[in-house]
């Protein structure tokens, strides 16, 4: 089996996917090699995650990926998020195969970019 | 999941069960080698012959100017090579959109010395005569076209060009793949030189193939061996795999020409299906001269391989315009030479209908087709393409 069970379910029914009016942090992340894109949005209450929505472009993982990612990352510290690992993205669609690693790559990246403008915006800083 | 629909007859098919039928003694009983002078090699170069003589009658040839060979890809590269080897050097014309087969033998004959021009097409994939008749130089000494794409389905004006390269003395190869046994092929009318035609896309095993020859045709071998095939492709027949080719082919002689009334509305329900329930869809292709089962169809927004993923899990088998593998993906080839905007190429889903194809079957992709692109395109940035 090319994909793992977890990967296809959130692939057919994606958690979280869409827009976010007004979110508190956007970070998008694209992987040069295929065009594969990832973009997510952060609503943040206390310094943690409390709402997370996403857009990719891609193919099945990607979609997939960032949809698991999204369940993870509710309810966590931003700063928790600026060294969230591609690995941990993995894990939670059960693996990736091989040429699909660039899933996890492009879902953490985004992640990674959101939380850092979640807190820049927090501090005042620039946008 | 319990239905299951195979929209992909232009990758493969199933083997007819006459075809089967047909073959299934050719592996245990009548199994020796047809060059072996005793009884059990004259079983097999009986079943042999036979094939090769319906593989004659269908094409309207002699059969000793049909070599068999392993696939496409084998007749292509013995139809391209053998011609420009006998010549020595020269110069070639090809198109943009020809099979892999043709095209990176081409270019590998190009890293030999040869010259190559790689034409290109219209908007509908379609290659200009006229463009054919401008490339010509004085060392040229072959003309490679398809007869059909086997991406889009655009069917080329091979008999204009084959007019044009007789005119001028030169050879003319044609991939026939897709469309031998789908369409009418008239070798004389079209002044062809040499076709290439395979069996898997007819309902025949994967493994067989052949080109045909014109008697005349200057051509050398491209591997080398015992004397098989008239000295022009050593190695031991496939005898089960020819004997199938060959019923394959008398089967189609049957049936193709009700099919090709039969696929081609069922091709037209399913594009007329999709434009009516999902937007920004486009058909790839010719209009109208195009092969009857095959049906290109961008969505514009989303990536192909995602909505090929997302029918395969209703039980669908379709296949992607481009393909995301180590890490980089491109758009098809093809529809960039036609000019196909990238956030439309990225989009490309091949749907390509067959015999055993159903209405039923045709409106169960369309309704599974708008939710699967509808939900992609719920979760992909607009303009990200």
């Amino acid at each position: 089996v090319r994909y793992s069970p977890a990967l296809l379910e959130h692939f057919l029914n994606p958690r979280n996917a869409g827009l976010m009016r007004e979110p508190d942090g956007v970070g998008a992340e694209e992987y040069e090699g295929c065009g594969d894109l990832a973009r997510f949005f952060l609503r943040v209450r206390d310094g943690r995650v409390s709402e997370v929505r996403f857009q990719t472009y891609g193919c099945g993982p990607t979609i997939a990926a960032a949809s698991a990612a999204s369940e993870r990352v509710r309810g966590r510290a931003v700063e928790e998020l600026l060294s969230l690992k591609p690995q941990e993205v993995e894990d939670a669609v059960d693996g990736l195969p091989d040429d699909r690693k660039h899933a996890a790559d492009v879902v953490a990246g985004a992640l990674r970019a959101a939380a850092l403008d979640a807190l820049r915006r927090q501090r005042g800083g620039v946008c | 999941m319990s239905r299951r629909v195979y929209l992909d007859h232009n990758a493969s098919t199933p083997v007819h069960p006459e075809v089967l039928a047909e073959m299934l003694p050719y592996f245990s009983e009548s199994f020796g080698n047809p060059s072996s002078v005793h009884g059990f090699g004259r079983e097999a170069r009986a079943g042999l012959d036979t094939a090769r003589e319906r593989v004659a009658r269908f094409l309207g040839v002699a059969p000793e100017e049909l070599v068999f060979t392993s696939g496409g890809t084998e007749s292509d590269n013995l139809g391209v090579k053998g011609l420009a080897w006998a010549r020595g050097r020269g110069h070639l014309i090809t198109s943009k959109i020809e099979h892999h087969a043709v095209l990176r033998a081409c270019q590998w004959l190009e890293s030999q010395g040869f010259a190559v021009t790689y034409l290109g097409v219209d908007e509908h994939g379609v290659i200009d005569p006229d463009e054919v008749k401008r490339a010509i130089r004085p060392d040229t000494i072959g003309i490679s076209i398809m007869h059909a794409n086997s991406e889009v389905g655009t069917i080329q004006p091979v008999a204009a060009i084959g007019a044009i390269a007789r005119e001028h003395g030169v050879p003319f190869h044609v991939d026939a793949v897709q469309t031998f046994g789908k369409l009418d092929i008239d070798v004389a009318a079209a002044h062809i030189d040499l076709l290439s035609f395979s069996a898997h896309k007819i309902y025949g095993p994967k493994g067989v193939a052949g080109l045909w020859i014109r008697k005349g045709t200057k051509m050398v071998s491209v591997q080398h061996g015992g004397e098989h095939e008239r000295r022009r492709r050593a190695g031991t027949e496939n005898v089960p795999g020819i004997v199938g080719l060959g019923k394959a082919v008398e089967v189609r002689g049957r049936e193709m020409h009700d099919e090709r009334r039969r696929v081609t509305a069922l091709r037209d329900r399913l594009w007329e299906g999709i434009r009516a329930r999902v937007p920004d869809a486009r058909l790839n292709g010719h209009p109208t001269e195009r092969l009857p089962g095959t049906a290109n169809i961008s969505y514009r927004g989303v990536e192909s391989e995602s909505v090929v993923l997302g029918l395969d899990l209703k039980g669908i088998g379709v296949s992607a315009g481009s393909a995301c593998t180590s890490g980089s993906v491109e758009p098809s080839y093809v529809l960039v030479a036609m000019g196909v905007p990238l956030d439309w190429a990225m989009g490309a889903v091949r749907h390509s209908l067959g015999r055993s194809t159903t209405a039923e079957d045709v409106d169960y992709v369309i309704e599974s087709v708008e939710p699967t692109v509808r939900k992609l395109r719920a979760a992909m940035p607009v303009g990200a393409a």
